[in-house]
C-alpha cells in the first residue's frame, strides 16, 4: 500500500483541517429516557453515546465500599461502527483497557464519598468510529455524569494530538491515527489545569512531546468551552421549564 | 389488595394513613394502577388502547456501514447497521450469499439489562427476525453471489438498541428492513481467486448496486392484559412487565402474513387474532408511509 499523504504542501490535513483545528463537535444531553443521565457526542464522524445509571444499589455485595461509591465503566463498540466489521469478541482486552482508562480518569473527579455503599455505572457505546475514541468517550462520560447530577469537582475534557509528518496536529481522525503517527491522549481538568490521564502508545521524539502536549491541552480547553455551552443551555432550558 | 386502594373514598376518609399519591400507588400495585386506566379505555401515557406510539425512521445514519437506519417508536430507539463482507459460501449452497441478523440489548438502553452475554430476549428477537427474513424470502441470496463456490457477500445485520421502552421486535424489524433498503454495495470483480472491491471513488449506480427486496415485512405487537380481556397495541416497558402475553403479527405490503406469534399465559381466541391482524394491516400501512416519506 502506498503511503498516504497526510499533509498537503499548503499544510492542510487529509480532511481539509489546519493542524491546530478540531473537528466539529456536536453534543446534547438527556437523550435517553431510561438512563439517569445521558449524552450524545460527535467529534466529526466519531459518534459516542454515554449513559449513566446510578448511584444505585451495587450489583455484587462483595464489591460494596462502605465509605464511597464504586464506579463501573462498560465499553461497547457497535459492530457496524468501524471500517471492518468487528468480530464479536467477549472481553476484548482493548475494550477492557479503554474502560479501565475511563474509570481511572473519573475516579479522582467524581466525589464518590457522597454516595457510600452504592454503584455508579457508566455505559459507553461507540456508534461510529473515526479516530479519537478515548477522547470522545471521556467527554461524553463527563456530560452524562453532569446530566445525571452526580457531584464532580470539575469537568474532565480529553483531547488527542499527534505528530503528523512534520507538524503537531490535534484531534486525529482514523486515517491519521492508523498511518504510523504517534498519538497522545490527555484528559485534563480545564479550570485547574491538572492532568488526570495521559496516554501514548507509540514512538515520539522527546523534544516533540512538549509541543504535542501543549496542543492537546489547548484542545481540551476548547472542548471544555463547547461542552460547557451545551450543559449550560440544557440547564437553562430545564430551569425555564420548571418555572 | 383492596384495603390499599387509594381511590376508595370511604377508606381514604376513615383512615388517612392509607392514602398515598398516584405515583406511589403505581409503584406498589402496578397492575391495579393500570387496570384503573384500562377500564376507562385509556393508558397511563395518554394513549388509547389500540394506539401506537409516534414512530420515526431515519436512513443512512451510519456512514461506516453499507446501509443503516435509526427507528424510534416512542421511547424505544434502535440503530441498525448492515455491513457487507466478502466470505466463502457455505458448502451446500455454493451460489448463495448469507445474512446474519443480530440484536444487541446492551445495558446502556435500560436499567434492567445487565452486562454479559446476550440475554434470552435478545436472542429470541434475533432469531425471529432471521426466520422472517429467510422464510418470507425477502432477499434472493443468489444476488449476493460473487463467484460460485468461491466468494459471496455476507451481510452482517446488527441492531443496537440505544434506548429500551418496550416493543423491541417491531422496532428491530422496522430498522432491519429500512437498513436493508438503504444498503449499497460496491460491485466486486473476481479474478483467479482474488476478489477486488474498489474503494476510492464515490458510489454511484455504475460501480455499486442496491439490494432487491422481494417484500418488506413489517410487524405490530399487542400485549394481552388481564388474560386477554384487554389488548394493548405497542406496549411500552411498564406495560410489558404487567401483561400476561403478547401477539406479534408480521405482514408484507400485499397484506400477506409473514409471521404470527403468540406467547405468554394470556389466552387468545380466533376473533381476537383477527382483530389484531386487522389492526396490524392499518399500522403497517402507516409505517410504510413513514418509511417511504423519509426515503426521499
Amino acid at each position: 500500500m502506498s503511503r498516504v499523504e497526510l499533509l498537503t504542501p499548503e499544510g492542510l490535513r487529509i480532511d481539509g483541517r489546519r493542524p491546530a483545528e478540531l473537528r466539529k463537535i456536536t453534543s446534547t444531553t438527556s437523550v435517553l429516557s431510561q438512563a439517569d443521565g445521558s449524552a450524545y457526542l460527535e467529534h466529526g464522524n466519531t459518534k459516542v453515546l454515554a449513559a449513566v445509571y446510578g448511584p444505585r444499589e451495587a450489583r455484587r455485595r462483595a464489591q460494596v465500599l462502605h465509605d464511597r461509591a464504586i464506579l463501573n465503566v462498560e465499553f461497547n463498540v457497535a459492530p457496524f461502527s468501524t471500517g471492518e466489521r468487528r468480530r464479536r469478541t467477549k472481553n476484548d482486552k482493548r475494550l477492557l483497557e479503554m474502560a479501565s482508562f475511563v474509570k481511572q480518569t473519573f475516579e479522582p473527579v467524581v466525589i464518590t464519598s457522597l454516595y457510600a455503599r452504592s454503584q455508579i455505572d457508566i455505559y459507553l457505546q461507540i456508534i461510529q468510529h473515526d479516530g479519537g475514541t478515548l477522547q470522545a468517550c471521556i467527554n461524553a462520560a463527563t456530560m452524562a455524569l453532569i446530566d445525571a447530577g452526580i457531584a464532580m469537582t470539575e469537568y474532565v475534557c480529553a483531547c488527542t494530538a499527534g505528530w503528523v509528518e512534520s507538524e503537531a496536529a490535534i484531534d486525529l481522525n482514523h486515517i491519521e491515527e492508523s498511518s504510523d503517527t504517534s498519538e497522545v491522549t490527555i484528559a485534563m481538568l480545564p479550570k485547574s489545569g491538572k492532568i488526570t490521564l495521559m496516554q501514548m502508545e507509540s514512538r515520539l521524539h522527546v523534544d516533540k512531546l512538549e509541543e504535542v502536549f501543549t496542543l492537546a491541552g489547548e484542545g481540551c480547553k476548547q472542548i471544555h468551552e463547547v461542552i460547557d455551552k451545551t450543559i449550560r443551555e440544557r440547564a437553562e432550558d430545564l430551569a425555564k421549564k420548571m418555572q | 389488595m383492596t384495603a390499599l386502594e387509594s381511590t376508595s373514598p370511604s377508606l381514604a376518609a376513615t383512615s388517612p394513613a392509607f392514602t398515598f399519591s398516584a405515583s406511589t400507588f403505581q409503584k406498589l400495585h402496578p397492575t391495579e394502577f393500570f387496570r384503573k386506566f384500562a377500564s376507562q379505555g385509556v393508558r397511563p401515557d395518554g394513549r388509547l388502547l389500540n394506539a401506537f406510539r409516534p414512530t420515526t425512521v431515519h436512513y443512512g445514519v451510519i456512514t461506516t456501514a453499507n446501509g443503516s437506519a435509526m427507528v424510534r417508536i416512542g421511547g424505544t430507539t434502535v440503530v441498525c447497521g448492515v455491513k457487507a463482507e466478502v466470505a466463502e459460501p457455505k458448502l451446500h449452497t455454493p451460489d448463495h450469499g448469507y445474512f446474519v441478523p443480530n440484536v444487541d440489548l446492551s445495558p446502556i438502553c435500560s436499567g434492567a439489562f445487565r452486562p454479559g452475554p446476550p440475554s434470552a430476549q435478545a436472542q429470541v428477537v434475533s432469531e425471529s427476525i432471521d426466520r422472517v427474513l429467510k422464510e418470507s424470502k425477502v432477499l434472493d441470496l443468489k444476488d449476493l453471489c460473487i463467484e460460485e463456490g468461491k466468494a459471496v457477500w455476507a451481510l452482517w445485520v446488527d441492531v443496537v438498541c440505544v434506548s429500551y421502552d418496550g416493543n423491541i421486535y417491531d422496532a428491530a424489524l422496522t430498522a432491519v428492513m429500512a437498513a436493508l433498503a438503504n444498503v449499497r454495495i460496491r460491485k466486486p470483480t473476481y479474478d483467479e481467486g482474488v476478489v477486488k472491491v474498489s474503494g476510492a471513488e464515490d458510489m454511484n449506480d455504475d460501480n455499486s448496486f442496491k439490494l432487491k427486496l422481494a417484500r418488506t415485512p413489517l410487524s405490530a405487537t399487542f400485549a394481552l392484559f388481564d388474560t386477554s380481556l384487554t389488548v394493548l397495541a405497542d406496549p411500552n416497558d411498564s406495560e410489558e412487565s404487567i401483561c400476561d402475553g403478547s401477539i406479534s403479527v408480521t405482514l408484507d405490503e400485499h397484506g400477506q402474513l409473514c409471521a404470527v406469534s403468540k406467547v405468554g399465559a394470556g389466552s387468545s381466541s380466533q376473533s381476537l387474532l383477527k382483530q389484531c391482524i386487522d389492526r396490524t394491516r392499518e399500522r403497517a400501512t402507516e409505517l410504510r408511509a413513514i418509511m417511504s416519506q423519509q426515503q426521499q
